[in-house]
């Protein structure tokens, strides 16, 4: 810039104009704004304001993220466990290698058909055809197709994991907190090592029927025992927890 | 010339400058200085990088966001109230996510290596097996044929089976920590998207030997397919390649296992471990 600090056209000089009086601050210009922009800025600001409060009033050292950092405390332990996974890998490779069934072929159906394990749950639920309802108005015909059923089931399966976080609020971590949701969660997991057992009804010496009633029964009852166990470790806990717990971090 | 400009404005001096000042004169600096050739020319470089890139400015960022990383290590809720002797009983359970990725990773690896050497056709007459594809005898052909093919495959193997169940855990340790809930929902709800994808890997992965298991594995798949309501003909043509198991199923579950699947899960992935990074752990109280 020159000395009479005007601008130059001739293209000597930066061309870089210093910001006057009249050119609005990013702030301004956020805040003329109108419609959802304005909104976005107004939360924004609320929020940022949120932060500096919490940031303000916490005791922490540094940031307020109410858990411990991925980096390095996580990271590190992880890059040691890793050198044991790799190895663990390596060693079921050399040990168990995998072999190859014979060629494909459309025209023999082989006694055994079966997904790999982890699909088994997925499998179960499509033989639960004992359980589609019938309507006795429709003269005991099916609603739908028991595949339709089978598939139906694995949505409701998928779905019903999905909304947990939806469904369990609260600040409560541990099973014992809330022994409800730990014998869910128990009922859950049993009934997915049970349907798997039954999706391979043909390999399990025991009666296709009975194993039916297994597959729901256990379920229930190792739920019942988780909670009724959880009930009873409650006592002794809670004490203990709402002490050091909950006069530091009132539920909400 | 910028440089000039910015001294006469700095020292206001009213001429414009048109040689460069002596201050400005980076190279002249480093060859007033004693440095070895290896400081010489590693300033020569930066010095000529910088001129054109300006990286002292980037530089600084990254420095900052080191300093970030390193410095701002909160003392963490577990530290504050002397949790750890709950948290380290359970630590180990902690470490199944990180188990699925560096599975995912390995398996990534030695899939890669696979894919030199398998072929996705169903065309027959490759090898001496009876009803055996080109992709069956490729498979055979790793087995046998390929240095440490087979010790390759089974790693692929195992690496996709520790997935797998190293997935499923990560999940039930999740739910009985209670670790989804606010802020975390967005996470559980990736999980469930990663779980499936994962299983949809198994899956396609399971069909590309085209043997007898895959063969009627994937006539269960169609046949699911087929029976979701109303999308159920348009959803088996879409990924099976029609209502028959051809070589269109075959090149379609290949492409999904090498190409489209790897992409989304690698994507989510990272995504997740992003928003735990950024979220920290969930710690149990
Ligand atoms: C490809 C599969 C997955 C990978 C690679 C993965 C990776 C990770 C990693 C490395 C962490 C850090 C904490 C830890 O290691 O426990 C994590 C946390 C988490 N994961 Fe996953 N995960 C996967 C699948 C899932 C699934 C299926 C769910 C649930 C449906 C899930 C939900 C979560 C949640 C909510 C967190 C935060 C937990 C906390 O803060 O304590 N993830 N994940």
């Amino acid at each position: 810039m020159s000395e009479d600090n005007e601008p130059r056209t001739d293209g000597s000089g930066t061309g870089i104009v210093p910001p006057d009086d009249e050119t609005p601050s990013w702030r301004e210009r956020k805040e003329r704004r109108q419609g959802l922009a304005r909104l976005t800025y107004e939360y924004f600001e609320r929020a940022r304001y949120e932060d500096q409060t919490l940031r303000e009033d916490s005791s922490y050292v540094e940031r307020d993220v109410l858990g411990f950092p991925a980096w390095p405390h996580e990271t590190i332990r992880n890059l040691a466990l890793t050198s044991f996974l790799v190895g663990m890998l390596i060693i079921l490779a050399a040990t168990m290698p995998r072999h190859i069934e014979p060629a494909a072929d459309s025209s023999t159906t082989p006694a055994i058909i079966l997904p790999d394990w982890y699909l088994y749950w997925s499998f179960g639920l499509l033989k639960l055809e004992a359980l589609n309802p019938e309507l006795s108005i429709l003269g005991g015909q099916k609603l739908m197709q028991d595949r339709t059923y089978g598939v139906l089931a694995n949505l409701v399966v998928v779905g019903a994991i999905a909304i947990v976080p939806f469904l369990n609020k609260g600040s409560a971590r541990r099973p014992v907190e809330e022994p409800l949701w730990a014998a869910v969660g128990v009922f859950g997991a049993v009934f997915a090592f049970t349907i798997s057992a039954y999706s391979v009804n043909n390999l399990i010496p025991v009666e296709r029927n009975l194993l039916l009633d297994l597959t729901f029964l256990l379920p229930v009852v190792c739920g019942i025992i988780a909670y009724a166990v959880l009930k009873a470790m409650r006592e002794g806990y809670m004490f203990e927890l709402n002490r050091r717990y909950y006069r530091l971090r009132p539920p909400r | 010339m910028p440089a000039g400009a910015a001294v006469a404005a700095a020292t206001e001096v009213v001429a414009v400058a048109i040689e460069p000042s002596d201050e400005f004169d980076q190279v002249g600096w480093m060859e007033e200085k004693e440095l070895t050739p290896v400081e010489k020319g590693y300033l020569f470089v930066l010095i000529w990088m910088d001129k054109r890139f300006r990286i002292v400015d980037y530089l600084e960022q990254l420095e900052t966001m080191y300093y970030r990383i390193n410095l701002q290590m909160p003392k963490s809720h577990t530290e504050q109230y002397n949790l750890d002797n709950k948290f380290w009983y359970w630590y180990p359970l902690y470490a199944l996510g990180s188990f699925s990725a560096i599975a995912y990773l390995v398996a990534a690896l030695s899939g890669a290596l696979l894919g030199f050497y398998y072929s996705p056709s169903t065309a027959a007459g490759a090898c001496n097996v009876s009803n055996a594809s080109v992709a069956y005898c490729t498979i055979a052909g790793i087995m046998t044929d390929v240095n440490f093919g087979f010790m390759l495959r089974s790693i692929h193997f195992w690496s996709a089976q520790v997935m797998t169940a190293a997935v499923f855990l990560h999940m039930l340790r999740v739910y009985f920590t209670g670790a989804y809930k606010e802020p975390r929902e967005l996470n559980w709800l990736i999980g469930v998207v990663l779980i499936s994808l994962t299983m949809g890997f198994g899956y396609t992965g399971y069909l590309l030997p085209w043997d007898q298991l895959s063969f009627w594995a994937g006539q269960i798949g169609l046949e699911m397919a087929l029976s979701i309501p109303l999308a159920g003909e348009w959803v088996a043509q879409l990924m099976f390649g029609g209502f028959r198991l051809t070589q269109s199923t075959l090149q379609r579950m290949y492409i999904l296992h090498v190409f489209l699947l790897p992409f989304i899960v690698t994507a989510l992935i990272a995504i997740h471990i992003a928003i735990v990074w950024v979220q920290g752990i969930a710690e149990p109280h």
